[in-house]
């Protein structure tokens, strides 16, 4: 019963936590470049204010349109609770492993690519090619990469590999434990719509990817699919945090081990928050052209880490 | 035999993962500037994985190489290089043989196959520093593949010196460190070889006006 009321509070704490950590991400960016910036909670207020007004439905657009926002933000919710945020084995850990992860977060690329599509418009078409051009190298990867910590764990069980890390922390220097982050950090990037492969904050409707599939957007949709690009990038950002460096991770469920691990949590995601910041003020777009060499790198190195993690053993 | 002993199997192998990164890093680059600076990155690593061995396998000796090889290859070939590239222009790798995505996808095939080769090697070694061998032979692979895909002559000594990185690592994992009048005779022998290759640069500019050895096969200009 505990298990399941953990389950709902931390599907509800990623909730919360997600606007905020995008904003705090625009906050660092701005800092970085001497602007001042909004504060870290402007996103929720942006939320706020996208719920309180009319939804602006395109008159082309199917029923699928209307639809997606809803199961973008549910695949993402459910993620949530299967991805081990503050504890480490979860009672919903039976209902879905990392494949399940995997292709939930999918799903909702591919319903938002099919949103984009669906009104007809130009950009909408384009956003939705290229999404799908980056998912497609993209999605293998992240699996992979996660597959070389699943080798040592023996499971594909998240909660199970957390658990395995915790209890053998020598093996986080492990060559395959370093390629699977790095592999799995570009890819974050990528499927998150970070700069070198999707720059968040871009107003060009010509080098966009998330932002020219959303455009039809607008009211509680948008605000729909806004909140769950955030949890999406706080899924990954965890994902790299709890099951690269799972410290703080609660193995026992006592209020106190909790508050640890929301701290934990938080602590690293701030971490993670400034180091995507950092990158981002200091690289620049690539070439379209580019972006899948550059998924290739990662492809690579979650190959290797799955090699090296499998003959090494 | 003391508790170190766990310890150093996994810092041997990330020191040597490490290089082998900055490696796989530098196939997927274009600029000369990078390539230059994956190299230098890499030798550091290198550096710092043989003072890692030096340390633990109580083998002082092995700091000195470690500071010989830092100051020459992050210091003094890397600015050689640079000032190569600057002076001869043709700053970036732009049509490779092999396109980066197929380079990258062949790097990783060499490293799996690397690791089927040594093998043998890996299971009957009692070595430490066992684990880190496939890695060192991708290495080298990886540097004879650099030779043979890269057009820009100034990418094919990033792709001998990268060579010679990944036997200097298998050298230094395989036996603790070779003895020190070995290395430097080793060391000299890459300078040497690596200004030799400078000078054969100047002159292939000099007569083809480009760096690109596509143009040496042209028997007249």
């Amino acid at each position: 019963m505990i298990g399941y009321l953990l389950e709902i509070g931390q599907a509800l704490l990623a909730l919360l936590l997600a606007p905020g950590l995008v904003g705090f991400i625009r906050m660092v960016k701005a800092r970085l470049q001497g602007r001042r910036g909004a504060p870290p909670w402007q996103p929720y207020y942006d939320l706020r204010k996208l719920f309180g007004k009319e939804a602006v439905v395109s008159g082309n657009a199917s029923w699928l349109f209307r639809f997606s926002p809803y199961l973008i933000f549910a695949a993402t919710v459910v993620v949530t609770m299967l991805v081990p945020l503050v504890a480490a084995p979860l009672p919903f850990d039976a209902a879905g492993d990392l494949l399940t992860v995997v292709y939930l977060m999918l799903l909702g690329t591919f319903f938002l690519a099919l949103a984009g599509l669906d009104p007809g418009t130009a950009f909408g078409g384009m956003g939705a090619s290229r999404e799908m051009t980056v998912a497609a190298i993209a999605e293998p990867t992240i699996a992979l990469a996660i597959f070389g910590l699943a080798v040592g764990a023996g499971s594909t069980n998240l909660g199970r590999i957390v658990a395995q890390t915790l209890s053998h922390p020598g093996a986080v220097i492990n060559p395959g434990h370093l390629l699977g982050f790095t592999a799995l950090f570009i890819v974050t990037l990528a499927e998150t719509g970070r700069l070198p492969v999707d720059n968040p904050a871009t107003h060009l409707e010509l080098t966009m990817i998330h932002e020219a599939m959303t455009l039809e957007y607008s009211g509680r949709y948008l605000a729909l699919i806004e909140w769950a690009a955030g949890l999406k990038l706080l899924v990954f950002f965890s994902l790299l945090a709890n099951l690269f460096l799972p410290w703080g991770v609660a193995t026992t469920l006592t209020p106190g081990g909790l508050a640890i691990a929301v701290i934990a949590l938080i602590a690293k995601l701030a971490l993670l928050g400034l180091a995507v910041a950092l990158i981002e003020t200091r690289i620049a777009k690539l070439r379209l052209f580019r972006v899948p060499e550059l998924l290739g790198v990662s492809f690579v190195l979650a190959l290797l880490s799955v090699t090296s993690s499998f003959l090494l053993r | 035999m003391n508790g170190n002993d766990a310890l150093f199997p996994q810092l041997a192998t990330l020191g040597s993962s490490l290089v082998l990164l900055f490696g796989i890093a530098l196939l997927w680059r274009r600029s000369l500037g990078a390539y230059v600076r994956a190299f230098r990155w890499q030798s550091l690593a290198l550096a710092l994985t043989f003072a890692l061995i030096g340390y633990f396998g109580h083998n002082h000796e092995l700091y000195v190489v470690a500071v010989i090889l830092a100051v020459l290859k992050v210091i003094i070939i890397p600015s050689y290089l640079t000032r190569l590239y600057e002076r001869v222009g043709g700053r970036r790798e732009a049509q490779p043989y092999v396109n980066i995505a197929t380079s990258l996808i062949i790097a990783g095939l060499l490293v799996s196959l690397s690791y089927a080769i040594t093998r043998p090697l890996v299971a009957v070694s009692k070595l430490p520093t066992r684990n880190g061998i496939p890695l060192a032979v991708g290495l080298i692979l990886i540097g004879v593949f650099v030779i043979i895909s890269r057009r820009k002559a100034l990418s094919q000594i990033v792709g001998f010196l990268v060579l010679e990185n990944g036997i200097a690592l298998l050298a230094a994992l395989g036996t603790y460190g070779i003895p020190l009048i070995v290395e430097l005779g080793v060391f000299l022998d890459v300078l040497m070889g690596f200004l030799v290759m400078q000078i054969l640069v100047y002159q292939i500019k000099d007569t083809f006006e480009s760096i690109d050895v596509e143009q040496l096969s042209k028997l007249r200009h």
